[in-house]
């Protein structure tokens, strides 16, 4: 079965981006505009094998979603990427305690964006 | 990096016209609450967002530019710089340069490179202003993983300790072995359980367990590394490399490997490094002087000598003529190429030709449309056992698709529906910038935003709209002292209002300046020829005289308006999308402009008339009544023009068979009808056999179809399924009145 991805920003123009690279790449995926659309998401039951989200978002940022997701028990060990131009070792830092498995640095190309996805992509 | 993503190009054009709008008019906000932390984050959210998209689209210098204003802004946010008007004026110059920038990767014509370096470098002065923590840019990241060059094997020992809270985060050991495997060989994996707890004391969450590996591979130690990447902070990692040449250990127990904090595009200016932004004030400050100002200021020269010198100045075509190195002609064309060079680019600087729907509203045309198809199954499943007792269900049926049908035609329009507000942003700055070239004190007071009008409807009306609201704060409210003299506040306001009214909607500007004078506006236009001295004319016609080409009533001309330039301009506008303008004044207490403008283009409620056996559309709007007339109302001048008087009005009247050429039921008006309509305050009386009903009808081109015919606006498809023609009032007024010339 075709694992599942869920896409966290506020750009459109970012998730359909990211939404294509994953679809080409045989993913399943979701999508929402900002943390609070996410969470409601995840609670209504959609169980993806992956996150990927921004974080600066209206609404909830993906600092507190991070947070969010590791406070539910289904979601507790999944892996959980930032998409994120921050380059500040704060923002990263931020996000890694708040639980992020890894990062994306934008600009990337589908092919880098992948290679990350696989690193922490459980198999 | 560009080529994958480049469809999405204009989604991305799209996406930075909003979020530049939202810059802006954030900006104009901050200036009111200069501490409001969410509008500064929802501005940084938008330069950020700008910039994420524009750099994976390739488009760097966007990603540049926006970055430096970013940087600003992210101090702005931290509170490490106040806002300030010189600040939002900075701002406010870097968004029209990003707004040129993208027009220019959307267009592919030139940028202002000077421009934008020079409000580059601004920006960076700016927000260097305090603590360089400002992040810096990310360095380009270098093309993916090429595979590394065949190099000789060599064996690794890995010794990994990772945190405890590795599960915790996403992250899992044997990801980690499966990378390394992807580099070379695995030859040995031992697991440390040494910390290992009591299974009492154990927390299945947490991770109390080592490795150590060998890994053979001809790889670079710096891909091993990075297969780590995730789960370095707070691991311990031994990477040892057992070559011939002896070992060569890396590693960093700490975790805290810090990343260098380059920030190349934001270097800090010593001299601006402590308190906030000293900031140029505009663009003067920071260009070298000319020649001539200096030596005005050195007092070497008078101003008035300077002036005269620079009107001694000849333009470079001048020049070249004079020494004959081009011919006039030569000249003039190549002017003409440069006007018609501009105008191409300032063309291509296109509309978006896409819309964005909130998907509630195509939720709701796709519930429609299942309506519509249940409907339809309904009627054919009663036609295949059709029989007269059913008559009854058949009308109801008939019923609900009439009903479903008006539906969706309405909600279908209501895509096409954009609130007003999208214009009415952009006129904040626009107050904002002429309260400063003129020296007024002004406030812009918008309502009526969230109302809907069409795409093509909004499009239109930006100009007329900004040409209202210039028009208002130059002449229409007083200077500051006048004001005070007046006993009214200091600070004038223009109020911008859209509501909806009837099938109309209703754009006002109101200013509380000076109101209409109406001597001022008699004089001028007595000395323009436009009325005779002494003719007395009532308020309506003596307002309307403004909207003459080339009338204005400013004792000076500026900088804003006052060429008289821009009422007819407006006028004309509203017109052509079949809106009216009408003013209400009133000496010392303001003056209010209100256009009417149809709700949208594509539909218009039509009266269908009948002549002879043709039916034609006359735009109910236009329709002021219907008469069938007595005798004793028509009279006939010259044998030939005929007019129609009611109620003391005389209206020249056209025989639509005859303008068409067709053969009427009746020649004799007292037995046809006589429809009167209206446009721009004129009217002509129109002759047709029957009024059949009224009906709501989509406007056709007949331009594309056919050609251009006088008196006809376009072309509908009727019940029947035959094509009606639609009346142009306006062409018919001109038939009209070449009519009259001929007759006389």
């Amino acid at each position: 079965m075709a694992q599942t991805v869920l896409i966290v920003d506020d750009s459109r123009t970012m998730r359909d981006m990211v939404a294509l690279t994953l679809a080409d790449a045989g993913f399943q995926v979701v999508q929402a505009g900002d943390g609070d659309e996410a969470v409601g998401k995840l609670a209504s039951g959609s169980k993806p094998d992956l996150v990927v989200t921004d974080l600066n978002m209206p609404g909830m940022d993906g600092i507190s979603l991070i947070r969010e997701i590791r406070k539910m028990p289904t979601l507790k060990f999944t892996p959980i990427l930032m998409l994120t131009t921050e380059s500040s070792d704060d923002k990263k830092a931020e996000g890694r305690a708040a639980g992020a498995t890894g990062w994306i640095v934008k600009p990337f190309n589908p092919e880098q964006f992948l290679k990350v996805l696989k690193k922490v992509l459980p198999a | 990096m560009s080529d994958e993503f480049s469809q999405f190009n204009a989604a991305f054009f799209e996406e930075s016209a909003e979020h530049m709008t939202a810059i802006e008019s954030g900006l104009l906000e901050l200036e009111q609450r200069p501490a409001d932390l969410d509008l500064l984050n929802t501005i940084f959210r938008s330069a950020h967002s700008i910039k994420g998209v524009a750099g994976m689209l390739g488009f760097t210098a966007i990603a540049q530019f926006t970055h430096k204003m970013e940087t600003l802004l992210d101090q702005m946010r931290n509170g490490r710089i106040t806002a300030n008007p010189p600040l939002t004026d900075l701002l406010l110059k870097a968004t029209d340069c990003l707004k040129t920038l993208i027009d220019v990767a959307q267009s592919g014509s030139a940028a202002d490179d000077m421009l934008v370096q020079q409000l580059g470098a601004q920006l960076e002065a700016s927000a260097a202003g305090s603590p360089p923590n400002a992040g810096g840019a990310e360095p380009p990241l270098a093309p993916a993983s090429a595979p590394a060059p065949a190099s000789p094997t060599h064996r690794f020992t890995i010794r990994w300790t990772p945190p405890s809270f590795l599960f915790q985060r996403g992250l899992d050991p044997q990801q980690i072995f499966k990378e390394l495997g992807g580099l070379g060989a695995v030859t040995d994996v031992r697991m440390n359980t040494d910390c290992l707890p009591d299974l009492v004391g154990m927390d299945p969450e947490q991770c109390y367990l080592a490795w150590t590996l060998s890994l053979e591979t001809g790889r670079p130690v710096q891909d091993i590394e990075s297969v780590f990447e995730f789960v370095r902070e707070g691991s311990v990692l031994d990477i040892v490399e057992h070559a011939g040449t002896g070992h060569e250990a890396r590693g960093d127990g700490s975790g805290n490997r810090p990343d260098n904090p380059t920030n190349s595009l934001s270097p800090i200016a010593p001299s601006l490094s402590h308190g906030p932004a000293p900031l140029a004030c505009d663009d003067e400050a920071t260009e070298p002087k000319r020649l001539g100002e200096i030596l005005v200021e050195d007092g070497i020269i008078a101003p008035e000598a300077l002036a005269r010198a620079l009107a001694q100045q000849k333009r470079v075509g001048e020049i070249l003529i004079e020494q004959q190195a081009a011919t006039p002609q030569q000249v003039a064309q190549a002017l003409e190429k440069q006007r018609q060079g501009e105008a191409t680019a300032h063309a291509k600087k296109g509309d978006t030709a896409s819309i964005r729907v909130d998907t509630a509203k195509i939720d709701k045309l796709i519930n429609l449309v299942g309506e519509l198809v249940i409907t339809q199954s309904m009627l054919s499943d009663l036609g295949s056992r059709f029989t007269m007792s059913q008559l009854p269900t058949l009308l109801e049926r008939m019923t609900d698709l009439e009903h479903n049908t008006r539906e969706l035609q309405e909600r279908v329009m209501g895509i096409r529906m954009l609130q007003i507000g999208t214009v009415f942003s952009r006129f904040s700055r626009l107050v904002r910038d002429l309260a400063g070239k003129n020296g007024k004190k002004m406030q812009l007071v918008i309502s009526g935003e969230e109302t809907e009008l069409d795409k093509t409807v909004i499009e239109s009306i930006g100009d007329p709209l900004t040409h209202l609201i210039r028009n208002s704060a130059d002449h229409g409210l007083e200077s500051p002292v006048d004001r005070l003299a007046a006993g009214k506040p200091e600070q004038g306001t223009i109020r911008l209002n859209a509501f909806h009214e009837g099938g109309n909607i209703c754009i006002t500007v109101a200013d509380d300046g000076w109101g209409l004078n109406r001597d001022k506006i008699l004089a001028k236009a007595v000395k323009q020829g436009l009325i005779q001295e002494g003719e007395q004319l009532p308020d309506d016609q003596t307002w309307a005289l403004i909207f003459q080409p080339g009338f204005s009533t400013a004792d000076k001309v500026t900088d804003v308006s006052g060429r008289g330039v821009g009422m007819d301009v407006v006028k004309r506008n509203i017109e052509a999308l079949g809106g009216t303008v009408s003013i209400k004044t009133a000496l010392g207490k303001g003056t209010t402009f209100t256009l009417k403008l149809p709700l949208t283009l594509a539909i218009i409620e039509g009266m269908t008339v009948r002549v002879g056996k043709e039916l034609y559309i006359v735009p109910l709007v236009s329709i002021v009544e219907s008469i069938q007339p007595k005798a004793a109302a028509l009279q006939t001048i010259a044998g030939k023009a005929e007019l129609m008087s009611i109620r003391g009005a005389c209206h020249s009247v056209l025989r639509l068979h005859q303008i068409f050429n067709i053969q009427p039921e009746y020649t004799d008006m007292t037995k046809g009808i006589l429809v009167i309509l209206e446009t721009e305050g004129e009217r002509v009386a129109v002759m047709v056999d029957e009024l059949v009903g009224q009906q709501q009808v989509v406007i056709k081109s007949l331009d594309k179809n056919f050609r251009k015919v006088e008196g006809v606006a376009g072309a509908t498809i009727l019940g029947d399924g035959t094509v009606g023609l639609i009346l142009d009032v306006r062409g018919l007024l001109e038939l009209a009145r070449q009519g009259d010339t001929v007759a006389a």
